[in-house]
């Protein structure tokens, strides 16, 4: 029962996209609302929660990542309806991206609640092929060649999380039998693995798979390339649905990982990860539209949400995931709102927008705009203040304090490159450029007014100890 | 014969790499998936595994007739380019393709040590992934490429064979309806029919 009702509101999205009357697609943030009522319902049952069987079973931290992407879901909905103001797109591949959006949106839900690991590849492979076509509702070249370039790069990066968990489940197979695959019995049973080298070799590979499909080194220009060609709400997808996905199997993968052995899971990424935000700091300070830096900065997010994670910061790491969830496809959103009369400028971007919902659109991006690089009270600036201080207490266990400060050290002058090139964009928007009418609709700005609220709901007493119950 | 069946996988893998025409291209991949088809009713077999049995079967209707035949469908539809030469140069790959195989027995000889029976298998496996990555990347045309994929899900399934003796039946069945629908949405790709909005 459970399970259908979570599955719903994708299934209407999916019948409701055969339909040819024009005014159908006013009932999908409707129906998109409606999901938040088992999400709900979720919260207040005893966990862990059986969905199905021992396949789907819904924790703490399933219900959280399940109901961000479900607010992001449903924003996307919001701001799907004024795409065809925005942007050339046929009636017939509207209703197409309509039908990918929803058969996307099964495979996360199955992703997201999966405590199989077979359960979690099969989502996230759907959730992948259905992105393809919504990449190639873009009619133009580029998009073609990047929906092909998303398809062979994501099948390569899917296939290596495939690999790594069949070398996961070849590992514990001789204790576990056939429920090696399960997530749960594994990190009951991790320290018993007879080849923790098998283990470990399978948990490198489909990380490395999890961290190229989130455009970790060498893959960082990828997902930027792929989200410039693709209509705004494909890169809204991506960065607050898509990756919440991926990395909910991080976490589950990094857990078992930890069991077997804590060192070697965290050196492994904690090189990867500093690599990462070493050559995507520079990326995005020689940036120049707002797409690629949104998405260079989303790697950067990640990059840090991985690095929390493995240095037991799992509260900062929580509410990292949650804000960026939410900033990051609020602001892809927009992207299509400031670049509807342009691409590609930057200057004076924010200025034309008169009237009470112009006047509310600007406010809100400039803040969503300082809040990503986590100027207080951004959610992300407490995370970060949480997650360094992890890293630090992490150290103090170790030998290597001084190597860690440093790291913290290089972090922070990565991470003001980042905040220095994200205040020149703000003021280039805001105070360079020419100024001429603009229009906002009310559906988007729906949209971003509910993310907001959904960002400040995380800074409330209530939704910090609820994070902080999430082990 | 498993010995046998698994060297007959890598060696229409290496073929393939070297195929410069495309339906040829078709023809190694379906033999490749018929070797892996036969290895899983073999092993099936010996384990007395009937869903491994069944996997076997589907491989062979899916993978060795069905999707070769779609794929050549497909490929008369859209006009495909039909002589698809590698980039990589022969004499290249014939030192490159030994040089993989050596790296990644190299590779995967600390876990040989730790896996009972079939130990060799793994490697093979790893190998096959380098190969079909390797298959992706000297082609500039897109159906090889898609070919490179879809010999990389074949490694994959053998590794799944031959190191776990079988994944749990519901990922496999997975895996096979995931294929479809790759298959489906290359088909998409392809039309060209909303290029006009």
């Amino acid at each position: 029962m459970m399970l259908t009702l979570l599955l719903l509101p994708a299934l209407i999205m999916f019948i409701v996209s055969f339909f040819k009357n024009k005014k159908a697609k006013f009932l999908l943030p409707v129906s998109s609302f409606a999901i938040l009522l088992p999400i709900i319902k979720l919260f207040t049952l005893p966990k862990p929660y059986a969905i199905l069987n021992s396949y789907l079973i819904a924790d703490e931290l399933d219900t959280y990542i399940l109901l961000v992407s479900s607010i992001v879901g449903i924003g996307v909905t919001l701001a799907l309806l004024t795409l065809d103001r925005h942007v050339k797109v046929s009636p017939r591949a509207y209703s197409r991206f309509y039908r990918f959006f929803a058969i996307f949106w099964i495979g996360l839900i199955f992703s997201i609640l999966a405590n199989h690991m077979g359960i979690y590849w099969i989502g996230l492979e759907l959730a992948t092929l259905s992105t393809v076509y919504m990449i190639k509702t873009n009619h133009t070249p580029a998009a073609h060649k990047e929906a092909w370039n998303y398809m062979i790069v994501g099948a390569i990066a899917i296939s290596l999380v495939l690999f790594g968990i069949i070398l996961m489940y070849a590992s514990a197979k001789p204790i576990l039998g056939e429920d090696a695959m399960q997530f749960d019995l594994l990190l009951q049973h991790a320290k018993e693995i007879p080849s923790p080298f098998l283990f470990e070799m399978g948990f490198a590979i489909a990380t490395v798979g999890m961290f190229v499909k989130m455009g970790f080194f060498p893959m960082n220009l990828w997902l930027a390339n792929i989200e410039r060609a693709s209509f705004y709400p494909v890169a809204a997808l991506f960065s607050g649905i898509l990756e919440s996905a991926v990395i909910i199997g991080f976490f589950r993968f990094s857990k078992v990982a930890a069991e077997v052995n804590y060192t070697h899971l965290f050196m492994f990424v904690f090189v990867y990860t500093l690599l990462t935000i070493f050559i995507v700091s520079f990326l995005i300070f020689r940036a120049k539209d707002f797409m690629r830096l949104f998405s260079l900065s989303g790697i950067e997010h990640m990059a840090l949400i991985a690095l929390f994670w493995v240095s037991g910061g799992t509260f900062a790491a929580l509410l990292h995931f949650g804000a960026h969830a939410f900033l990051k496809p609020a602001l892809f959103l927009s992207t299509g709102v400031l670049e509807s009369k342009g691409k590609y400028r930057i200057a004076g971007a924010l200025r034309g927008y008169s009237g009470k919902k112009g006047t509310l659109f600007w406010l809100l991006v400039s803040l969503f705009l300082l809040a990503i690089i986590s100027l207080p009270p951004s959610p992300m600036f407490f995370s970060e203040l949480y997650g360094f201080g992890a890293m630090i207490e992490n150290a103090k266990e170790s030998d290597h304090m001084l190597a860690m400060i440093g790291a913290v050290l290089l972090l922070l002058i990565l991470l003001s490159v980042i905040f220095y090139r994200f205040v020149s964009i703000y003021q280039s928007m805001k105070y360079e450029g020419e100024t001429y009418s603009k229009k906002v609709y009310a559906s988007e700005l729906f949209a971003l007014v509910l993310f907001a609220l959904a960002l400040m709901a995380l800074l409330l007493p209530e939704s910090m100890a609820y994070l902080r119950s999430i082990v | 014969m498993v010995d046998f069946l698994i060297g007959l996988f890598l060696a229409s893998l290496i073929t393939a790499l070297f195929t410069t025409r495309l339906y040829r291209l078709l023809l190694w991949y379906s033999m490749n998936s018929l070797m892996l088809g036969f290895l899983a009713l073999f092993i099936g077999k010996e384990l007395n595994d009937t869903s491994m049995l069944i996997t076997g079967i589907a491989t062979i209707l899916i993978k060795a007739v069905g999707i070769p035949y779609f794929f050549k469908r497909m490929s008369l539809k859209f006009h495909f380019v039909r002589q698809i030469i590698p980039e990589i140069k022969v004499q290249y790959a014939i030192i490159l393709i030994p040089a993989i195989l050596v790296f990644t027995f190299y590779l995967a000889d600390p876990i040989t040590h730790m896996m009972r029976g079939n130990a060799n298998y793994v490697a093979i496996s790893i190998s096959s992934l380098f190969l079909s990555l390797l298959l992706m990347m000297e082609h500039r045309n897109v159906a090889p490429k898609i070919i490179g994929f879809l010999s990389m899900e074949n490694a994959l399934f053998l590794l799944g064979i031959t190191a776990t003796d079988g994944m749990p039946m519901l990922v496999e069945l997975g895996i096979f309806f995931d294929l479809l629908m790759a298959i489906v949405v290359i088909n998409l790709l392809f039309h060209k029919e909303e290029a006009s909005l």
